[in-house]
């Protein structure tokens, strides 16, 4: 990456306060920078400034009149006062204007005790009312998780904002009608993600959860800060808590965001009633018998660690079907890249001028790298190319260029890929050679992506520059995931692009950092939060109950590859693995006594559990955990033949979750519980010969399913989607190929 | 026409009340003291003052009423705190006070919310409104005092008294479309590109085009420039127009077309060019059913065939055309010429008949032996054609069959002979000389800094204050030009400077081709003679310049060919206005205009832009975004687009300079 301009610095005085920052930025941000304080109602430092509530006027010397804040660049050497009498009234005009039939239901309000019209219309002292008007009728709208109340709403448009530049659904706009205008949510029925992303940012009691309405005040809460364990994102929140019970999640909405799932899916703890001391007896002599750990990647590091250590101490064979395909992937992409970790993350990504998805459904994969690649389409104008066989209709308008191959030619696209993308001219002559002879026609030919689509990609990087590589989960199972991975490899050595290998579950990352994965299971399997002979399982159908992730401390490794803290917000009563382990002769007091002990040759930093910050820093800098050490590995590896690229005629399912599930987790949360579909296009049910609404049966992965079929006129093609969050234990022990061959039994509803 | 009584209009203060009309002080502005026809005005209103033309007239109601123009301006916004809640509560104390239930604390608090709205509003609107109130507050306090004292309403609280309110923008009023400019920036800084291309479509459908080839008058209007440096509005509207073509969109329209009506009525246009899609575009969104008649196989007229495809991408302007022609009532008929024998059947078919086929006849240098047939003589119209007709659809053949390594004049000044230019450096010409009359300065202002600085990079050599005497030819073919050099003599008079021919300054210069592209004329053969219609002194066709209709009930003429050789948004907002009255004519056979029209008219004469006013409440300095264009070397020997448009963050900073300038003024009738 190279960033041409030089950034000039500049030096601002603001109320007497020698100020450096670089130019560009605003006002209010070097005042905040530089710990002033300058009010504001309708400012959210995550997004663009909104500049409707014009609280943030400050005078300028020698310029005449109010100057917004917010907005306004800082110029060379001027001289900012943030309050004077003149700046004191109109803001207290503003807050009276504000209040103007704002209704008196703070008793009975959720917002209050966290409201920013309570805070700042006692800030500014506002105890009677000038200024009155006639009142409209406003009806309280429901939004599935969300209730919108446009009596309480102040028009600041921060949920406007975050819909279209963030979480990029566009659902929220404003219907403009002076003193009559509202917010609303114009994709309700189909695009709405229910993310909450607004709910979070509203600064009164307009936006509040439907589930969470009229439950508790805000003040009697206890916020346990964590880290989401639902995906690789592992985003900060906040479970709030009273009396052994999560009432809702919050997160530090200024800086950072949060999906639908990690928002409204907090309450999939496992309640046990004690210590079960003949199952955990069960659960020792299972060990004993068995030579096998079955485990999901929804786990955390130590947990990680604490199953390798007993690998090394027992001999016991890992797998992980969830990470292993991972791990083979970030090997393989080792050998070439020489480089220990892939080289972008979501910071990368936001900040992108051209983003190229292949092979992840990155609108439920991974939420928050679709909100990286929305925020990039709408601030940075990005060219977004999605490269999949099915084209997300979701996402049409993020995405520049679709690009769809068929089923199973992943290794041709990255090949294709590599060799219009790699530029000859630093190559070895092995890697020259070997994209050379690519027989393009027939790659072409085979995946069905033309050659003139790749020159369109190609075109789009035009004289732009700062483009990443997102790639996912649908290469690290497929059976080529070595070669992908090389060639994928290529293009970060060689090209100026940056990469992100999403990981495919939430602690996919850490896993194949730290456990030497085994391909196949032995004889006798203990299974945890996986199906085995013995299961351990914090979903409470195992054999022995164990913690679910909000009950247990630890560090996650995210996509970043920023390790995170979490911690418990609901005691847990019964035996963890750390009790098993420390009756296999694997010992320690605690299990967050394996954080700091978490492998150094991985990037790990040996750093102490307690010793990991978990907040943000006074201008947004994520400053939880620590970021691994990304070093410089072999990379002598060859390159093997394009492979003949499979054909998947006929009816195929690709295996993925609907928006805001990931995992049997999500699944078990109770707001988030709804009906599993086979989702899939018209032409998928001409093909099958099934209408809307039919049950069908089948049977993948040794899992069974039964399951209704509905029409999604978004979708084309002979592609369906089926999820697994629904089937438990048996969810996590999928490792094959992402998209598999699909033969029916139908029955008419 | 009525006097003015009373002034406060951009600093004038008249007040002639009780004097005679020895003592009375005129007006230094246009102001609009008849409406229109024989209506005349009371009073004008607006962000500048007011102007009252009556003595009779009830101040506190004026106030009333243009507080409520505003409240009603302002539902159809209501972005910013002091203005969502300050129009409302304006509105409201004025209207107490005005029905006879008012306080002196009501006008106490009508102080105090106009002064937080002037000075934290977020567009111009908010901060300009309440000035003429407080104007007529002060001047016309008996009013509101004797409201207030006797309880009583005002003096035409009751009457019928008709306000007609105008919302408009300095950079508005200057386009030619009357495009709302404020609300497609408004639509980038938000990062709603969707809004942004609805809010251009409202008066012109050719975003893409107007986003990349208008010479942008607007610009010269921006009251950034009082500040420091105008808007960059033209590039600004590209990213509306790209997003929806970068993420296949369907069609942004400002609102769902309407059902076509298929009650019998029936328009023709002439012309497939930017007047003749607008025009067509504004009909079909009513429903009516149009059909066009276009005399090439392809579409877009000159903006297609004459401007090249490194300035206007055909790709793009394609997108501009399809958005008219799928509309369900427009039907298109290509390879189509009309003559005068078939102008007179459709005109006697159709209710109403728009002309708009350009002006594509290349008017002569007037030199001497200047002949059409003689080889190497090139019309720049025809040159134009031959280069875009084989680049963008691969009609014909390449023009560097031509003009390869040959020696090329163009005479010219204007965006056509920047083109020729610019074109035959593309086709491989050994040398490309332009000749201009007058001098630098000029032939920037008649195109564009960058269209002159891009043409002098890539090669071409201007050489000014020059004229061709005669062009000699050998067999025919054209050989060498002799010069005449001139120079600019300043008028004693104080006019403008006289060019002088400089004696003995003559020169030559050997060539294979010349290139007139000094004018275009109209084809006047297309229409019947004996329909006798009225001409301009330069022989386009005459209209009054309002509703667009000729001498000839039922015949309107919009674009080019009734202005004269000009640019492509006033060809648009001429066809706009054409398709407004059309839109009634053929259902009552009348020539109407609409308040708001009459309105636009009145702005446009009064002038909205104020290079004078000084700006408030803005931070200075800082500077316009100007976008990456492709180096020379890169764009020289080929017909990519040259100007890469913003990147994001260039179109956000520069959205954010945009200072909202909505002002709104009403008449009272």
């Amino acid at each position: 990456m190279s960033k041409d301009k030089e950034i000039k610095m500049i030096t601002v005085t603001i109320d007497g306060k020698v100020c450096q920052a670089p130019y560009g930025k605003t006002i209010l941000q070097i005042a905040r920078e530089n710990g002033i304080y300058i009010p504001t109602m309708c400012y959210l430092t995550k997004v663009k400034p909104i500049a409707s509530c014009r609280m943030c006027v400050v005078e300028i010397e020698g310029v005449e009149g109010m100057i917004l804040s917010c907005q306004e660049v800082a110029t060379e050497g001027i001289h900012v006062t943030t309050n004077t009498p003149q700046l004191y009234t109109q803001r207290q005009n503003i807050m009276k204007l504000y209040d103007v039939n704002h209704p008196l239901e703070c008793g009975v309000c959720d917002k209050s005790g966290e409201c920013d019209l309570q805070n700042k219309t006692l800030e500014f002292n506002v105890a009677t009312q000038n200024f009155t008007t006639r009142e409209p009728h406003r009806t309280v709208e429901n939004w599935g998780f969300i209730s919108y109340d446009p009596a309480l709403c102040i028009m600041c448009e921060k949920c406007v904002h975050v819909c279209n530049e963030i979480v990029g659904d566009e659902s929220l706009a404003i219907s403009v009608g002076g003193y009559k205008s509202t917010i609303v949510n114009k994709n309700l029925e189909d695009g709405c993600h229910e993310c909450g992303e607004c709910m979070s940012v509203c600064p009164v009691g307009a936006l509040v959860s439907t589930h969470f309405k009229y439950s508790s005040n805000a003040w009697e809460l206890t916020k346990i800060p964590a880290a989401c364990s639902h995906c690789s994102s592992g985003c900060e929140l906040s479970y709030e808590v009273k009396q052994d019970k999560i009432y809702r999640v919050t997160n530090n909405y200024e800086f950072s965001s949060l999906c639908g799932a990690g928002r409204f899916g907090y309450d999939f703890e496992n309640r046990t009633n004690g210590k079960d001391e003949i199952d955990f007896n069960n659960a020792l002599d299972a060990f004993a018998k068995a030579d096998t750990i079955r485990f999901s990647a929804t786990i955390s590091n130590e947990e990680a660690l604490i199953l390798q250590r007993l690998k090394e101490a027992k001999g016991y064979k890992l797998v992980c079907d969830e990470a292993k395909g991972y791990q083979d992937f970030l090997k393989a992409y080792s050998s070439i890249s020489g480089k220990s970790l892939y080289s972008g993350d979501l910071a990368t990504i936001k900040s992108s001028k051209v983003i190229v998805v292949f092979g992840s459904m990155v609108d439920s994969d991974n939420p928050m790298v679709k909100y990286a690649i929305s925020t990039a389409s709408k601030q940075h104008r990005a060219r977004v190319i999605y490269v999949h066989p099915i084209e997300d209709a979701n996402l049409s308008n993020i995405v520049t260029q679709y690009i769809k191959y068929e089923v199973g030619s992943e290794e041709g696209v990255a090949a294709l890929l590599a060799h219009a993308l790699v530029d000859r001219d630093n190559l070895d002559e092995d890697t020259k050679a070997f994209l050379d002879n690519l027989d393009i026609g027939n790659l072409s030919a085979e995946s069905n992506v033309g050659e003139e689509e790749i020159d369109a990609l190609v075109q789009s990087l035009g004289k732009r520059k700062d483009f990443t590589l997102v790639v996912g989960a649908d290469l690290y199972s497929h059976p080529r995931v070595e070669n992908i991975a090389k060639l994928i490899a290529l293009i970060e050595k060689y090209t100026s692009f940056d990469t992100v290998a999403i990981p495919p579950a939430t602690n996919a990352l850490g896993v194949a950092l730290i456990c030497e994965l085994d391909n196949q299971v032995g004889e006798y399997t203990i299974g945890y939060n996986s199906r085995g002979d013995f299961t351990l399982s914090a979903l409470g159908e195992g054999d022995l109950d164990m913690p679910s992730l909000n009950q247990q401390e630890g560090t996650f490794t995210t996509i970043n590859k920023q390790v995170v803290p979490t911690n418990v917000a609901l005691e847990y009563k019964g035996y963890i693995l750390n009790d098993i382990a420390s009756a296999l002769g694997v010992k320690k007091q605690y299990t967050i006594d394996y954080t700091q002990e978490l492998p150094i040759d991985k990037g790990y930093q040996g750093v102490a559990f307690d010793d990991l910050k978990i907040d943000f820093g006074i201008n947004g800098e994520d400053l939880r955990g620590y970021r691994l050490q990304t070093h410089g590995v072999d990379s002598n590896s060859m390159l093997e033949e394009i492979a003949p690229l499979p054909t998947y005629d006929g009816l195929v399912l690709y295996r993925a979750n609907s928006i805001n599930q990931f995992s049997p987790f999500t699944h078990k949360a109770k707001e988030l519980q709804s009906q599993e579909f086979l989702k899939g296009s018209n032409q998928f049910a001409l093909a099958a010969k099934i209408s809307d609404g039919d049950e069908v049966k089948f049977e993948l992965d040794g899992i069974k399913y039964t399951r209704v079929f509905k029409i999604d006129t978004s979708m084309k093609g002979t592609v369906a989607i089926n999820p697994t969050n629904d089937k438990g234990l048996s969810s996590t022990l999928v490792s094959s190929y992402r998209y598999a061959k699909l033969i029916l039994d139908v029955q008419n509803k | 026409m009525s006097a003015v009584i009373f002034s406060t209009w951009r600093g004038e203060f008249i007040d002639n009340r009780g004097k005679s009309p020895d003592e009375s002080s005129e007006s230094g502005f246009k102001l609009p003291q008849n409406y229109h026809g024989d209506v005349t005005s009371k009073a004008f209103i607006g962000w500048d003052g007011v102007a009252i033309f009556q003595e009779d007239v009830d101040a506190l109601r004026l106030a009333t009423e243009y507080a409520a123009q505003y409240q009603v301006y302002s539902e159809a916004c209501g972005r910013c705190a002091p203005g969502r809640w300050g129009g409302r509560i304006l509105y409201d104390l004025l209207d107490k006070i005005a029905r006879g239930e008012g306080s002196y604390a009501d006008t106490d608090h009508l102080k105090e919310v106009s002064q937080t709205m002037m000075l934290t509003s977020k567009c111009e609107i908010g901060r300009t409104v309440p000035k003429p109130i407080l104007d007529l507050m002060e001047h016309y306090w008996e009013q509101f005092r004797d409201a207030i004292e006797h309880q009583k309403p005002s003096k035409h609280y009751h009457d019928d008294i008709k306000y007609i309110a105008k919302v408009t923008a300095p950079c508005t009023d200057m386009c030619p479309a009357l495009v709302d400019i404020p609300a497609y920036i408004e639509g980038v800084r938000d990062m709603q590109f969707g809004d942004s291309l609805v809010a251009t479509r409202q008066t012109m459908p050719l975003a893409h085009t107007c986003g990349r080839v208008c010479p942008h008058p607007c610009e010269d209007a921006c009251r950034r420039a009082n500040l420091d440096e105008p808007i960059s509005i033209m590039e600004l509207k590209r990213l509306g127009a790209d997003y929806e073509t970068d993420h296949a969109l369907p069609w942004q329209h400002p609102h769902p077309p309407k059902p076509l009506r298929n009650d019998g009525k029936k328009v023709a246009i002439i012309g497939a060019g930017p007047a003749g899609l607008s025009a067509a575009y504004y009909l079909a969104l009513e429903g009516i059913k149009v059909d066009i008649f276009e005399e090439l196989p392809v579409n877009g007229g000159e903006v297609a065939v004459g401007v090249p495809q490194y300035r206007m991408p055909i790709e793009k302007y394609q997108k501009d055309i399809d958005l008219v022609l799928e509309l369900e009532a427009v039907d298109i008929y290509n390879n189509h010429r009309v003559d005068a024998e078939r102008l007179k059947e459709i005109e006697e078919e159709y209710d109403a008949t728009l002309l708009a086929f350009g002006a594509r006849l290349s008017k002569a240098v007037r030199a001497k032996n200047e002949r059409a047939d003689m080889q190497g003589y090139w019309g720049a119209i025809a040159m134009l054609d031959k280069v875009n007709l084989w680049s963008k659809y691969g009609i014909g053949s390449p023009a560097s069959n031509e003009l390869k390594d040959k020696t090329v004049v163009c005479v010219g000044g204007g965006f056509t002979s920047m083109d020729v230019v610019r074109c035959s450096v593309r086709e491989g010409a050994k040398k490309v000389i332009m000749l201009y009359r007058r001098d630098e300065k000029t032939i920037i202002q008649n195109t564009t800094y960058e269209e002159y600085h891009e043409a002098v990079e890539e090669g071409v050599e201007f050489i000014f204050h020059s004229a061709i005497e005669e062009i000699f030819d050998e067999n025919n073919q054209l050989k060498k030009l002799l010069v005449n050099r001139f120079e600019l003599m300043p008028d004693p008079e104080g006019g403008r400077p006289q060019l002088v021919k400089v004696e003995g300054g003559d020169f030559e210069i050997e060539c294979d081709y010349l290139i007139p592209a000094v004018s275009q004329a109209l084809d006047t053969h297309i229409l019947p003679k004996e329909w006798g219609l009225a001409m301009t002194s330069w022989d386009s066709i005459q209209t009054n310049g309002k509703d667009y209709m000729t001498s000839r009930p039922g015949l309107f003429a919009a674009g080019d060919c009734e202005y004269g050789p000009m640019t492509i948004v006033n060809a648009v907002g001429q066809a706009k206005r054409a398709a407004s009255v059309i839109s009634r004519y053929i259902y009552d056979g009348k020539v109407t205009l609409l308040d708001d029209e009459i309105m636009e008219d009145h702005l446009a004469r009064l002038k909205v832009y104020n290079k004078d006013e000084k700006v408030t409440g803005w931070m200075p300095g800082l500077p316009r975004m100007v976008s990456e264009k492709l180096s020379v070397q890169e764009r020289i020997d080929n017909n990519r687009e040259v100007n890469l448009g913003f990147t994001g963050e260039e179109a956000l900073s520069e959205a954010q300079r945009c200072m909202r300038c909505y002002y709104i003024s009403m008449v009272a009738v």
